[in-house]
């Protein structure tokens, strides 16, 4: 069994013929944009290396019993064959129906793996059974519910800064004794944001503005931070009233208080540098002034981002230095 | 797959092996068993205490110091037998290493190899139930593999597999879907018709049975096995169970304690046969396998079955070991008069007898031989000799020694067939008379509902010949003359009582009905061959279909039983325990809608209390409540509210119609 798991792999390996298949299967299958529903025509089925392995202790068996006209013996191989060739058909429709609803993706950073959702979704009355997502190995899997849907997560190395494209991958299943393997490709659209890897040790913040550095107090502030189900002890005073009638429970308004500095990132102060190292660089300066609630502007060749904070700014900040010069 | 995840596969994949050792098993010497045994609940402890597998070294040696026990108490044969022990000692030490998916998918495809072994030493019917019983084990067992190594990608165990009934159910309906086309393969595949590689001699075990010589007392064990030897069929009259008498080996040659029938030259054939015009019975006989040459008929076979020789003292022998079930034809002529006239090399072999033994009944009958010279009434005197003094029918005689003749005429007196068949012939030797021993079954039990006589290994008898002039060899049993109710009902009747503890009426009854389904079951399945097969379409007009056809026909069999069986292979699925939260939300939704709420499909249990609340305002504080339970259990994982929520929907009954 290993030797033949090895033959497999080395077939894979064999690039040119991977690729000429590969190319068939894309120009058959066109675009195929999302929701994408797996029909026959995109289903294929094959023998695994145990199902193969199987099948050879079969013909042995067979083998033997036709020598000793041995009808027992035969009989046993041939309601193992018949139920071995029903699971190709149990597993083609364990697969047959699915349908891929979206794929999404949160940016991450240069050099931690991307990790694209994919939500597949069973609009059938019967369940799905392990249900894998793989680019050669299966990285994730799932039970499908009838009914329902589930995210199934594929993980991508990233390389480089900026958009991430989504590796075609498969979508299998060996239900239900692993003797046979029923997959298709997808061939996706999906984009992945890259931002640049933050600098190990970067300068220090160039911090401009008065007062000490560190996070916003929660409490009794002048800002509004959000509101939470009121807990006991909490001032009376602080319970959003309005808020509270409108349901069933009682809500306090959580306070916090704002810290008054600010600071310019800006990639003029950076000309020792290359421009990944700068990009870098400032990478981890946006995180850095994001962790510590400051305000910051942004400010690149052709681009200038003004002073903000929040989560919401510190996107559109290290998206722009994941595209600049893309 | 390289995970060592402890799992209830692993019990399965424990369960499939243990069973298909069974038949094995217990032809094993009791040290061999314990070895067999060791590594299975070593493996099944390691699994319920989380062991690990033991070094490979320890592996190693323990395989080595184990397979050289098993060659040791096997004698270094190889024989089928052997191998097969060492297949399953190799798979029960294979499970000390099994701890990843692979191994245990090959520890479980070998165990259903070694089901298929077993049939090459028994393909009776109750292999049916130990091979449906493997082959659900294994393929239940295949299919949690399949399912924990489906989820090792995502680290830890599957959730919530099935229920152990949830996959029987599912392997049965498995095994009901695959068996109709598996049977129009099995009837259509093409057989050989001549093996291509040979079956080996004396490759199975000794089975019980007649064997090639006798020494009074060594068939006793047969009384007590009731396995059938042969089945019989017969067209038109039926003998009486008087005339029941089944030939087997003859035996020639006595040294004092042994008769063989190694004295003449076996291969002498009989130089007239019965004419098959002169038979009177005519009857198909079933022989189950007895890994001996010969083949059994009523006196005298008037035919003689291909592959078989008509022995000089009309014993049929087949020209290699009987080793599996086969059926022949025959018929049998009881006025055929055997020799004659004797040759002179057979009249001196009829009459010989060891020197210096058994004295005490030489001397006796050298004194009835002067009063009475008529051989005649010389048989009657003896015989009426066996009836009127005191002789016992028993099963459990006592030991003779060295003057056996002597011991069992004038001081022990109890014995059974054998030993009157062999006192018998040798006083008819002393006397002058040629005399020989024949041993085979007599009698036989008629199976009403079958329309057949089964004759047991219980049925195993021994009686004499004497040759006469003008009427030639002539049956004359003993044992008749002593215990007449042995020909008329079978040997343990004979003694009243029951041989063993279970031994009772019913049970014979049932075994006899039982016999019925074995019979069917070897006409049907165990003798089906390359010739069946090609005359299965006889009745059709279609004869001799070559394999080209075979195939095709197959292989249309094959798909059209496929398609019809799709709607059912298409409707089937294992209906896991649907979560009762999730369906309780389902119900509560569905009333909803049944009074008269547009739901929408995504809405979020919130949202839906809030909108169902806003059209049904009498029961909104009951969906609220409904909602927000459900909402806790889903999310903040109140489990333990489960009940509450499901009694909730249960009681819940919309108030208002919309529609």
């Amino acid at each position: 069994m290993t030797a033949l798991a090895h033959l497999g792999a080395r077939i894979n390996v064999t690039r040119p013929l991977r690729r000429w298949l590969m190319d068939r299967v894309k120009t058959r299958r066109g675009d195929a944009p999302l929701p994408f529903e797996f029909e026959y025509r995109h289903i294929y089925v094959m023998p695994t290396a145990f199902g193969t392995a199987f099948g050879i202790m079969l013909i042995l068996m067979a083998l033997g019993g036709l020598n000793f006209n041995n009808n027992m013996a035969l009989l046993l191989v041939f309601v193992l064959g018949m139920i071995a060739q029903l699971t190709t058909l149990l597993a083609y429709r364990n697969h047959a129906g699915l349908r891929l609803d979206a794929i999404s993706a949160e940016p991450v950073f240069c050099g931690e793996p991307a990790h694209f959702s994919l939500f597949l979704s069973n609009p059938e009355q019967r369940p799905r059974f392990a249900i894998q997502a793989a680019f050669s190995a299966a990285q994730d899997c799932r039970d499908i519910a009838p009914n329902s849907a589930a995210g199934l997560t594929l993980h991508q190395r990233t390389r480089r800064r900026g958009w991430a494209e989504l590796k075609p991958f498969k979508i299998e299943n060996r239900y239900p004794l692993g003797l046979f393997r029923a997959w298709s490709w997808y061939f996706p659209a999906a984009k992945c944001l890259v931002y640049p890897e933050p600098a190990n040790d970067p300068p220090p913040l160039p911090v401009t503005g008065a007062g000490h550095t560190g996070r916003a107090v929660k409490g009794d502030g002048e800002q509004l931070h959000g509101l939470r189900e009121y807990r006991l002890g909490d001032s009376l005073k602080r319970v959003a009233w309005r808020t509270s009638a409108r349901h069933d429970a009682l809500y306090t308004r959580e306070m916090e208080t704002p810290r008054q500095e600010a600071c310019e990132l800006n990639w003029d102060l950076l000309s020792g540098f290359d421009t990944e190292q700068r990009l870098s660089i400032l990478t981890s300066w946006v995180l850095l002034a994001e962790r510590h609630q400051l305000s910051f502007s942004l400010e690149l060749p052709g681009k200038h981002l003004p002073a903000d904070r929040g989560a919401d700014h510190s996107a559109a900040c290290l998206e722009a230095l994941a595209l600049y010069g893309l | 797959m390289s995970s060592t995840t402890r799992q209830k596969s692993m019990y399965w994949v424990i369960a499939a092996l243990g069973i298909a050792l069974v038949p094995q098993i217990s032809t094993m010497p009791p040290h061999m068993i314990v070895i067999c045994l060791a590594p299975l609940l070593w493996r099944l402890a390691a699994e319920i205490r989380g062991w690990r597998a033991p070094h490979s070294a320890v592996r190693v040696t323990l395989t080595l110091i184990l397979v050289a026990v098993l060659i040791f108490t096997y004698g270094g044969l190889i024989g089928r037998r052997t191998a097969v022990s060492l297949l399953s000692l190799m798979l029960c030490l294979k499970l000390l290493e099994t701890f990843r998916v692979r191994d245990a998918r090959i520890v479980t495809s070998l165990s259903l190899f070694l089901c298929a072994t077993q049939f090459l030493f028994s393909q009776g019917i109750l292999m049916i139930f130990y091979t449906v019983g493997t082959t659900v084990t294994a393929l239940i067992a295949i299919a949690l593999l399949q399912r924990r190594e489906a989820f090792q990608p995502v680290g830890d165990a599957p959730p919530s597999g099935h229920s152990m009934f949830t996959e029987l159910r599912f392997t049965l309906r498995l095994l009901a879907m695959a068996l109709p086309a598996a049977l129009a393969v099995f009837l259509l595949f093409p057989r050989w018709s001549s093996p291509l590689w040979g079956v080996p001699e004396n490759a199975l075990d000794a089975r019980s049975g007649l064997s090639e010589s006798m020494t009074p007392g060594s068939i006793q064990g047969l009384f007590m096995d009731d396995s059938p030897a042969f089945r019989a069929d017969f067209e038109g009259n039926l003998p009486s169970q008087r005339e029941l008498y089944w030939r087997g080996p003859v035996f020639w040659k006595f040294d004092g304690q042994t008769w063989a029938s190694d004295y003449l030259d076996r291969s002498y054939p009989a130089n007239i046969q019965p004419r098959l015009e002169d038979a009177q019975w005519r009857y198909r006989v079933q022989l189950e396998p007895h890994e001996q040459r010969w083949i059994f008929a009523l006196d005298y076979p008037a035919m003689r079955p291909r592959g078989t020789k008509m022995e000089m003292d009309y014993q049929l022998t087949s020209a290699h070991p009987i080793t599996k079930l086969v059926s022949y034809n025959m018929a049998s002529d009881p006025e055929f008069v055997d020799s004659p006239t004797l040759r002179s090399a057979f009249r001196r072999a009829a009459l010989e007898l060891p020197a210096d033994f058994n004295p005490r009944t030489l001397e006796m009958m050298r004194f009835w031989r002067e009063e009475t010279p008529d051989d005649v009434q010389l048989i009657r005197r003896v015989l009426r000799w066996f009836n009127q003094e005191e002789f016992r029918y028993t099963l459990n005689p006592e030991l003779l020694s060295r003057h056996s003749v002597d011991e069992f005429l004038f001081q022990t007196r109890s014995g059974f067939c054998e030993h009157y068949a062999s006192a018998f012939t040798v006083m008819m030797r002393m006397a002058g008379i040629p005399a020989r021993v024949v041993t085979g079954y007599q009698g036989g039990w008629f199976n009403e509902l079958g329309g057949y006589v089964l004759v047991r290994q219980s049925d195993a008898h021994a009686w004499s010949e004497v040759w006469l002039p003008e009427d030639g060899w002539t049956r004359i049993d003993p044992t008749a003359a002593v215990a007449p109710e042995r020909i008329d009902r079978g040997a343990f009747e004979a003694l009243g009582g029951r041989r063993y503890a279970l031994d009772f009426q019913w049970m014979r009854v049932m075994r006899n009905g039982f016999d019925l389904v074995q019979r069917r079951w070897n006409d049907w399945v165990i003798a089906f061959n390359a010739d069946r097969q090609s005359r299965l379409f006889e009745p059709l007009g279609i004869r001799n279909l070559s394999t080209g056809q075979l195939v095709a026909l197959m292989l249309s069999a094959a798909l059209v039983i496929s398609a019809l069986m799709l709607p059912f292979i298409l409707r089937m699925r294992v209906s896991r325990k649907p979560d009762p939260v999730v369906r309780a939300w389902h119900v509560f939704r569905q009333r909803l809608k049944r009074s008269g709420l547009d739901l929408e499909p995504g809405m979020a249990p919130m949202e839906l209390a809030a909108f169902a609340g806003s059209q049904m305002r009498q029961s909104a504080r009951e969906i609220q409540r409904i909602a927000t339970l459900y909402r806790d259990i889903r999310y903040a994982d109140h489990q333990r509210r489960a009940n509450e929520f499901i009694r909730a929907v249960k009681m819940f009954r919309p108030t208002e119609n919309l529609s």
